[in-house]
């Protein structure tokens, strides 16, 4: 069907003089034709007789005039088992190298769930890796965040969590990749593949070579699929994005060519919206849930950012990784006064976890006021109580390094999976005083002590 | 009597007809005939003014009155220059319609009459410059930045000249005019200036034979001014390749420097950023890498952005001497070049080694530097109007490095793309908007710390804020061994040293005085001086002792 006519093009929006007889919606995909050059575009806005399109890909070669035609009601993706073990981009597309014989597809900007949906439920979850498991415990059905600046180490966390639950558990999942390097997801892929664990995943892609609209789409697309295994499939979900911030950012992208006044630091004056959209869609119902692990990119290292700050008001728990910790060579990353959970919870937990993390935050903290006072004064000038804190202190900051399976290629040393009691049992040793001669450098990246 | 002027314009259709029908006392037909046809092809035919009292016209089915010359219905479809110029010469020698009629007349000159002029200049405005529809005019003049009118069938990203002051491409195109973003200029250009279509895409040229030498997007050898043979045209934006047709990183590129080498190696197809401030030996450790690429059938490519003269030229002499031109070309965009030139530089040198990729070469891109760059982006939309985020940089400021270093990769045929993309720091900052950003898409970076450069350590890389993200996958088993055996006691030492450095060494622990002595030695062993590359055998053995 003709739509209209192109009157003015930049980067990616394309605006389109719109026939008199015609009916667009917001979402509709249309496309060009020059040449053999398929040009395709999805409505973002309609202002009276124009409408105003944002370009699925280069618009390189496309000049005014040219015819636009409709060619469907929304972006699509795979809605059957078929999902499975493949591979996607932003918009639905197989890029694995196979075909899709498709038997379904589904518009990938459903609805959220109404509240009568929504379903609580709280089985722990635990992952093997001590800090988190102590710091941060998940549930199913949680929202976890990953924050960290540049370069701290957040995806190889995501992809310990990807080790360590989804190939021990029997579950569902998805990986949903937007603006993040071509390399690790292509890395992921061929891990998946070469450890026979394709089978139960799909991925979708919209990585940051790619153009603002298939950033910003990746997420909707990926979460689409993960409905169809929570409400078709009554599965319990794992759901990896890497990394959520970019969708953020592809929107604040797309904002500015749509000439829309943006907020603080450029962000889109729809970005609160924009956030619950995506969020409100991640939730577990009486038939299956949604687990969602999500990187969060800190952009200069500025947790107070709009954007991080928006983002997080929707989380169950946040793991924060900050550069302090990861130039001390302290893998993974975490700032373990800004992590926290839910969970954390006498009544979720129980009296020994809890009353475990209260005392070696404690200690933590006080460790930190003495180092200020040492870099002044040296060791020797502390107090006897003071020397002991200090010390078991750095013991157990040292002992929440850990090898990760997935770093294994880089760090020469082989993961360890924890598991929470002896975690406990450790801590409580370390505090106690029992490994007060031991080298605290004997506790770098070890699985539990007295393996 | 009556005078019609209709001009009367429409796009996209088949075939359409502009007709000027200008009725005097001598009803004369100027039939101006424009096919539009669907090969972008705009065959004109715009009958000379001087000629109305012979109107003719070639291919011009409602062809009335009088019947044209045999010569000019034979004008081809496709204006050719010739033609042209054979025409005007002969129009020449006709007398010229405005003065005869004056002479016929003894009236005082009517409004018809100066309408006609009018159409005429105008016309003849439009032959000379051929069409149009392929002729725009300035209307505004923005530093770089020109809004024309009057081209209504170009394309997004089509070079446009004006003129011969200068070349630019279609940045933007709006209702009623288009955006210019000019490449070069040789002379100031003013408003009113005309504006030719070329109906291609903008591209960069390039030529084979520019390894070796230093040169500019528009295929222009530096050392001695001239344009090259045998140019390729190099198309600047390209889809990235696509995510099936990487292949993991792991095979090492030695920069000769062990700091490097060991401890945050390099792999073929790696993006590491070398990050620090001015005078740190940023550049310095590009060249090392650059020179330690000699006989491992490695093309190198230096791209200097918005660096002086003296820079290039310098540094040009740096890598003669040590016969390293001989695989590398420089690609520059000099701090006074027009920052649309500046801003596609580095896109320019990726697809350039691209070509190169595609023929199963390593390549080796340091782009020099990309802090340079994004201000070059910054004032590019501001003077265009885009809105300003963060910094004042535009929105997709990120996008405009992402897509770029996208371009580093291993390729499924073998060959491989490795950026060392530089940026600048200041008073040490490395987590300011753009740094992080960068940092954010490279697979590692080597942070250079002046500090360090001042105590003498040298590369004065801070090896805590240094990360590998490749690690040992990129390394040979033995380094990959020792190397991170060596990573983790240095960064173990620089932790414990700030704590204990106030402590008496004869009180420590016997193991806490290992440490600190090894450390000491360990970061000693890491200084090395430029253009004294180490070989791998040579880099395991001299930390050997630190393996245990």
């Amino acid at each position: 069907m003709l739509i209209g006519k192109i009157i003015s093009i930049s980067d990616i929006r394309v605006n389109i003089f719109r026939l008199e007889d015609v009916d667009v919606k917001i979402g509709d995909v249309l496309e060009s034709k020059v040449g053999d050059k398929l040009y395709e575009f999805e409505v973002a806005e309609i202002n009276n007789n124009e409408i105003i399109c944002m370009a699925l890909k280069l618009v390189i070669g496309l000049s005014k005039g040219v015819e636009v035609y409709k060619k469907s009601d929304g972006l699509e993706v795979e809605y059957s088992e078929k999902v499975l073990g493949r591979v996607f981009n932003a918009y639905g597309e197989p890029i694995d190298g196979k075909e899709v014989d498709s038997t379904q597809r589904k518009n990938i900007n459903s609805k959220s769930l109404k509240l009568d949906e929504i379903d609580v439920n709280n089985e722990v979850l635990w992952t093997g890796i001590k800090v988190i498991d102590f710091f941060a415990p998940i549930a199913k059905g949680f929202k976890m965040g990953l924050l960290g600046g540049a370069g701290v180490g957040k995806t190889v966390v995501i992809k310990e969590l990807i080790n360590n639950i989804y190939k021990s558990r029997n579950s569902n999942a998805v990986f949903i990749g937007v603006g993040e390097r071509s390399r690790e997801g292509k890395e992921l892929y061929d891990e998946m593949k070469e450890s026979d664990l394709l089978d139960k995943i799909s991925i979708v892609f919209g990585q940051m070579g790619d153009n603002p609209l298939s950033r910003y789409k990746a997420v909707s697309s990926g979460l689409t699929i993960a409905e169809y295994l929570r409400d078709e499939r009554d599965q319990d979900v794992l759901l990896f994005i890497d990394n959520i911030y970019r969708y953020v950012q592809a929107k604040a992208e797309i904002s500015t060519e749509l000439k829309r006044v943006p907020v603080e630091n450029g962000y889109p004056t729809t970005m609160a919206n924009d956030v619950s959209t995506i969020e409100e869609r991640i939730n577990s119902t009486g038939n299956g849930s949604i687990t969602s692990f999500q990187a969060i990119y800190i952009p200069a290292d500025d947790i107070t950012d709009e954007a991080v700050q928006t983002i997080i008001g929707h989380l169950d728990g946040q793991l924060v990784l900050d550069r302090k910790t990861a130039e001390k060579g302290l893998y993974p990353a975490i700032n373990v006064f800004r992590t926290n959970s839910k969970l954390i919870d006498i009544e979720k937990i129980g009296e020994r976890h809890y009353n475990l993390v209260e005392q070696v935050l404690k200690y933590l903290t006080r460790a930190e006021e003495l180092e200020e006072i040492i870099a002044v004064l040296g060791v020797d000038e502390l107090s006897q109580d003071d020397q002991n804190i200090f010390y078991r202190s750095r013991k157990i900051r040292n002992y929440f390094s850990q090898p990760m399976f997935v770093a294994e290629n880089y760090t020469s040393i082989p993961g360890k999976f924890v598991d929470i009691n002896d975690c406990l049992t450790d801590l409580e040793e370390i505090i106690k005083g029992t490994y007060d001669d031991m080298d605290e450098s004997k506790l770098l990246y070890i699985g539990k002590i007295n393996e | 009597m009556g005078d019609v002027v209709e001009i009367k314009e429409n796009e996209n259709q088949e075939q359409e007809a502009i007709p000027v029908n200008v009725e005097n006392q001598e009803p004369v037909e100027v039939p101006v005939n424009v096919e539009n046809q669907e090969q972008q092809e705009i065959p004109v035919n715009v009958e000379n003014q001087e000629q109305q009292e012979v109107p003719a016209s070639a291919e011009n089915q409602e062809q009335e009155e009088a019947p044209a010359n045999e010569e000019e219905v034979a004008i081809p479809v496709d204006i050719d220059e010739e033609v042209i110029t054979q025409q005007l010469q002969q129009n020449e020698t006709l007398p010229d319609v405005f003065e005869r009629k004056l002479k016929n007349n003894d009236d005082a000159i009517t409004e018809e009459e100066y309408i006609n002029e009018q159409i005429k200049t105008q016309n003849e405005k439009i032959q000379s410059s051929n069409n149009i529809y392929e002729v725009g005019s300035v209307t505004v003049v923005k530093d770089f930045i020109l809004e024309v009118t009057g081209l209504e069938n170009v394309q997004f990203y089509e070079r446009v000249n004006i003129g011969d002051k200068g070349f630019g491409y279609v940045s933007k195109i709006e209702k009623n005019y288009i955006t210019v973003s000019l490449l070069h200029k040789s002379q100031n250009i003013v408003v009113g200036d005309s504006v030719y279509r070329t109906n291609n895409e903008y591209k960069g040229e390039y030529s084979k034979d520019a390894l070796g030498r230093i040169i500019d997007i528009f295929g222009t050898d530096k050392l001695n001014n001239k344009k090259f043979q045998n140019i390729v045209e190099i198309p600047i934006e390209i889809e990235t390749f696509p995510i099936m047709d990487r292949t993991s990183v792991k095979r090492p590129m030695f920069t000769g420097i062990a700091g490097i080498d060991l401890i945050y190696p390099i792999g073929k197809g790696q993006r590491q950023l070398i990050i620090g401030d001015k005078k740190t030996g940023k550049t310095q450790i590009c060249l090392d890498a650059i020179v330690n690429q000699k006989g491992k059938n490695m093309i190198c490519i230096y791209v200097a952005i918005g660096k002086t003269k003296k820079e290039v030229k310098e540094l040009y002499y740096e890598l003669l001497k040590r016969e390293a031109m001989n695989y590398t070309i420089i690609i520059t965009a000099f701090n006074d070049d027009l920052p649309p030139a500046i801003s596609f530089t580095p896109y320019y040198a990726l697809s350039v080694a691209a070509n190169y990729l595609y023929e199963g070469y390593d390549v080796l891109v340091v782009l020099d530097d990309l802090k340079k760059h994004a201000d070059s982006y910054r004032e590019i939309c501001l003077i265009s109007g885009k809105a300003p985020g963060r910094d004042a940089y535009p929105s997709d400021i990120f996008y405009l490095h992402s897509r770029l270093l996208e371009r580093g990769c291993q390729y499924k045929n073998g060959g491989s793309i490795t950026i060392l993309p530089v940026v600048e720091t200041k008073g040490g900052d490395i987590t300011d908007y753009i740094s992080t950003n960068i940092i954010s898409i490279t697979d590692g970076q080597i942070v250079l710390s002046s500090k360090n450069y001042q105590k003498g350590i040298k590369p004065a890389i801070d090896y805590g804020l240094s990360v590998s993200r490749l690690g040992g996958s990129v390394q040979n088993e033995a380094t990959k061994k020792l190397g991170s055996k060596v990573r983790q006691k240095l960064l173990s030492y620089l932790e414990t040293k700030e704590v204990y450095e106030l402590s008496n060494v004869d009180e420590m622990s016997p193991e806490l005085r290992d440490k600190m002595i090894n450390g000491a030695k360990l970061l000693n062993n890491l200084i090395q001086y430029k253009y004294s590359p180490l070989k791998e055998e040579e880099i395991l053995e001299r930390f050997k002792e630190f393996s245990g």
